[in-house]
């Protein structure tokens, strides 16, 4: 084998063993191989996102140098602590396997993490005052890429998906208040995103929860 | 049901919006800076190193409140030049797409979401010839060694070097040509 091979190689074993690949002399064709590459390896599900650990230290880092305080906690970042933790744990290896296998890793990433949306180029929104959301009560949001329902729970102000989970109508607030109704094969679900009845086959799934907080009297949400 | 649909609150993005602080910045911008940084190396050594990099260089020099808009912009144009330095340090020179496609990103002030990322790069592997997509599924997706990949396709380990060479040099001619 060439030199060149040899060394494109090497570059190749270390990345995909997840390691530091060592320097070389590359040639232009050589560079567009290894990027190549290199975007195919960070499209395993789960490989681009990043360890808690490092989030955390860094934070702190940032800390120490901006503020001269290295004892403060970290900041946590807009993302929740279970979705890093969960990406990454050993399950997304694993889950590549089937996935790639069926050529479904969109849907399979959609469907692992539907439990709470986090877009990852989302920011807090303020979009409703907590005194226009009374209890029992939803507010729809549409933010062009997300429909969400705002929900006031028994006084709990949350966020959830105002899509269907069967096949994606848009859910309303029921006009009695108390449920988020689906328009199209009457399915109903609490305000806590809770399936309560359906005329389907099989359950459809809750809905996921959208992040969301209340503050200085604002209900802010995390999306796109 | 309700006969009217309730109508949906307007929504749109705060004109003039402002980070109030480094700590608002730095949880805002974590995931996709690391994302797009991640990208362009593959491996979480040098992707922590860069990320880091670019996030307490932008931050050192900002002053608050800071817009969003000029954040964004400021922080994937630090990302270009360390990822180029990067490159340019170990392998000689930064791969030719590397500025073209940050650009880009710099534009659209917006971090590529990790399933769009995943869906393009299937959609290049779903264009190359059958052998070639083959050797580079099982070794890039699926994290074979060349052995493995040999033993599967029943070839040499040698031929299976040859192979994903010509395979990723075919990946990166169609990837010029696949929009996200």
């Amino acid at each position: 084998m060439k030199r060149s091979e040899r060394r494109l190689a090497a570059y190749l074993d270390r990345l995909v063993a997840g390691r530091r690949p060592h320097p070389f002399q590359a040639t232009p064709e050589e560079l567009a191989a290894m990027t190549a590459a290199v975007e195919l390896a960070a499209a395993r599900t789960g490989a681009d996102y990043p360890d808690p650990g490092f989030v955390e230290r860094l934070g702190r880092r940032l800390r120490s140098e901006l503020e001269g305080d290295a004892g403060a906690p970290a900041p946590a970042p807009a993302v929740s602590r279970r979705t890093l933790l969960w990406t990454a744990g050993g399950s997304a290896a694993a889950a590549v396997l089937g996935a790639v296998a069926d050529h479904t890793l969109v849907t399979a990433l959609s469907a692992r993490e539907a439990e709470t949306v986090v877009p990852n180029a989302g920011s807090w929104r303020p979009v409703a005052a907590v005194q226009d959301l009374p209890e029992g009560q939803a507010l729809p949001v549409d933010t062009g890429s997300m429909r969400v329902l705002l929900v006031n729970d028994g006084g709990r102000i949350h966020a959830l998906s105002g899509v269907c989970t069967h096949l994606g109508c848009t859910l309303q607030p029921s006009p009695q208040g108390g449920a988020l109704d689906c328009p199209c094969h009457r399915t109903s679900f609490s305000l806590s995103g809770k399936v309560l009845h359906y005329q389907l086959a099989r359950s459809p799934g809750d809905l996921p929860e959208v992040q969301s907080r209340v503050r200085d009297g604002q209900v802010e949400v995390f999306v796109v | 049901m309700d006969p009217e649909p309730r109508p949906s609150r307007p929504f749109s993005v705060v004109e003039g919006a402002s980070y109030p602080d480094w700590e608002s910045v730095y949880r805002d911008n974590v995931l996709g800076i690391y994302q797009l940084v991640f990208r362009r190396v593959g491996n979480r050594a040098d992707a922590e190193d860069l990320a880091a990099e670019v996030l307490i260089q932008t931050l050192r020099t900002l002053r608050f409140p800071a817009p969003v808009h000029d954040v964004r912009s400021y922080l994937v144009k630090t990302a270009r030049t360390v990822l180029a330095d990067h490159w340019r340090r170990h392998y000689g020179r930064p791969p030719e797409t590397l500025d073209s496609e940050l650009a880009e990103r710099t534009a659209a002030l917006d971090y590529l979401p990790s399933a769009s990322a995943a869906a393009r790069a299937l959609r290049i592997l779903e264009l190359l010839p059958e052998r070639f997509r083959q050797v580079l599924e099982l070794r890039f997706l699926r994290g074979y060694s060349a052995r493995e990949v040999a033993a599967e396709l029943r070839v040499s380990p040698g031929h299976v070097r040859v192979l994903q060479f010509r395979a990723l040099r075919k990946a990166a001619e169609l990837g010029a040509e696949v929009v996200e």
